[in-house]
């Protein structure tokens, strides 16, 4: 018993200290709790980063009512209205990547949150301001998830 | 009180571990949960990616995991992770071996010699079921979701892959032939085909490297997204839209523009909108294919009224962010739905 609760509070500090994951084209992490909290701590993040959730879009929902089965799948978008219009005037090519999006991904108990990288967009466009934005929200997404975890850790640790 | 010096030990050794001197060698628990554990879970019990089961960890060296994660699999969602240092890699290859309990086998580099042409023919006869003709594997999947069937627990081996050929030596191939992988279904072929003949398969698996991949390359210059103009105004082009989406059986969200949500409803602008579209049917197959598509759902085509009243489409290009998934299966399809997407805006704009 004692075993148990000791590596679950293990894994909660690891977790309060772990980073994302960049594989060049896809930030990704896995946090060890279940998807519809994780979506809360998420939405919490992203605003505390200054964007603003624009709408959750309920993948899940959207299947099981045409007859498919699927587990908790939800893509919340944000950002920043000063930002999509300097895009979309300036750079109307990439209105598709826009607003943000993470996907929050069910794993039975666990969840995975996963993005594009932003910069998989950068050899696209050489321009210097939009490679700086482009970083930035890089910087963000990383930063949002490493937040959910550190929170998720916390919870985990102070449930034990 | 137990729990509260278990906490604090807990707290110390992960602070600890973190606050450690940068010059420490690197963490190989701390880098495992940063780029393994999105895929493999924490202890390796399987995600996006394959389960790393002790048992399969027995079989190899830490030769063919180092190469593994330096090489990753191309085209089967395993990335190479080309950024870490060798001590970095190394350190997640011993944490690995640490939590498994398992020690390394270590296989010679001595090439296996055996005719590939009859190795051909037994490949048909034993192997082809599972690892398919060309060596990619079973049918439709690129790894394991435990959220979702598939119709073997694991996917096998992509044994035509340049990842998994340039990381496994022949010695590898030979033993995993002669004793099998009980944690994969791998069965042995201990007395059922001789040395000979192991050799033989040994030297027609080798042969895959000259294999091309199926995945064609995309264009050096190819944009992430298409623009197109209309010759049509706003309202026009956004209704001739939809009709050439209904026309090619895909359900129409209700509108979205650019802006919406994120300014009040004053100020939001009204000339900017997100023709947002699904065929379920196909989104189902192809989550089963990429768990990971959501960071692009839903499809969508944008519609802007520019400055002096010009409008413009812009539809992202399915070719360039399929390959960001470093999946084929899904590269396959959707270079077939790029196809759609083009009448789609042909039809809207004629």
């Amino acid at each position: 018993m004692k075993g148990a609760a000791l590596k679950l509070i293990l894994l909660g500090a690891a977790f309060l200290f772990a980073r994302a994951s960049v594989a060049d084209n896809m930030i990704m992490a896995r946090v060890p709790l279940r998807a519809e909290i994780v979506l809360e701590y998420v939405k919490a993040s992203v605003e505390e980063h200054g964007y603003t959730v624009a709408h959750l879009q309920l993948c899940d929902g959207g299947m099981k009512d045409f007859g498919y089965e699927s587990d908790f799948y939800r893509v919340v978008f944000f950002g920043k209205v000063d930002e999509v219009r300097m895009v979309s005037a300036r750079y109307p090519e990439l209105v598709s990547y826009l607003p943000l999006k993470i996907a929050v991904i069910a794993e039975k108990n666990e969840t995975l949150l996963t993005v594009l990288n932003p910069e998989a967009l950068a050899p696209f466009f050489p321009d210097e301001a939009l490679q700086i934005q482009l970083g930035r929200w890089q910087s963000d997404l990383m930063s949002i998830f490493q937040d959910v975890r550190r929170a998720v850790g916390a919870r985990i640790v102070s449930n034990h | 009180m137990n729990l509260i010096r278990l906490l604090s030990g807990g707290l110390a050794i992960a602070a600890f571990s973190v606050l450690g001197t940068a010059n420490a060698a690197p963490d190989g628990r701390e880098l495992y949960i940063e780029h393994c554990s999105a895929c493999h879970q924490m202890e390796g019990q399987s995600g996006i990616g394959l389960p790393l089961l002790n048992a399969k960890l027995a079989d190899v060296s830490d030769n063919y995991l180092h190469s593994t994660i330096r090489l990753g699999r191309p085209g089967r969602v395993m990335p190479a992770f080309q950024r870490l240092s060798d001590a970095q890699v190394g350190a997640i290859v011993k944490f690995l071996r640490q939590r498994s309990e398992t020690k390394e086998i270590v296989y010679s580099d001595e090439p296996v010699a055996g005719d590939a042409a009859h190795g051909q023919a037994l490949y048909a006869e034993n192997c082809v079921k599972c690892h398919g003709a060309d060596g990619t594997g079973e049918g439709p999947g690129t790894g394991v979701t435990t959220s979702r069937e598939r119709t073997f627990l694991v996917m096998p081996a992509s044994i035509s892959n340049t990842g998994f050929l340039a990381s496994a030596p022949d010695q590898m191939i030979r033993r995993v032939i002669h004793v099998g992988r009980k944690s994969s279904g791998m069965p042995s072929f201990d007395g059922k085909l001789s040395e000979t003949d192991i050799d033989d398969l040994v030297a027609y698996v080798r042969s895959f490297e000259q294999q091309e991949r199926s995945v064609a390359e995309i264009d050096a210059d190819e944009r992430p997204t298409h623009v197109f103009e209309s010759p049509h105004d706003f309202e026009t082009t956004v209704k001739n839209v939809k009709a050439a989406l209904t026309g090619a059986n895909f359900r129409i969200f209700p509108d979205r523009l650019l802006e919406q949500g994120l300014t009040d409803e004053f100020s939001v602008n009204t000339r900017q909108v997100g023709v947002r579209f699904c065929n379920f049917n196909v989104l189902y197959g192809m989550l089963k294919i990429e768990p990971r598509l959501g960071v692009v759902l839903p499809c969508r085509i944008t519609i802007m009224e520019r400055e002096g009243g010009e409008v413009i489409l812009v539809v992202p290009n399915l070719r360039v962010i399929s390959r960001w998934f470093n999946n084929d299966e899904l590269v396959g399809l959707w270079d077939r739905m790029e196809e759609t997407f083009t009448n789609i805006i042909d039809e809207a704009t004629l």
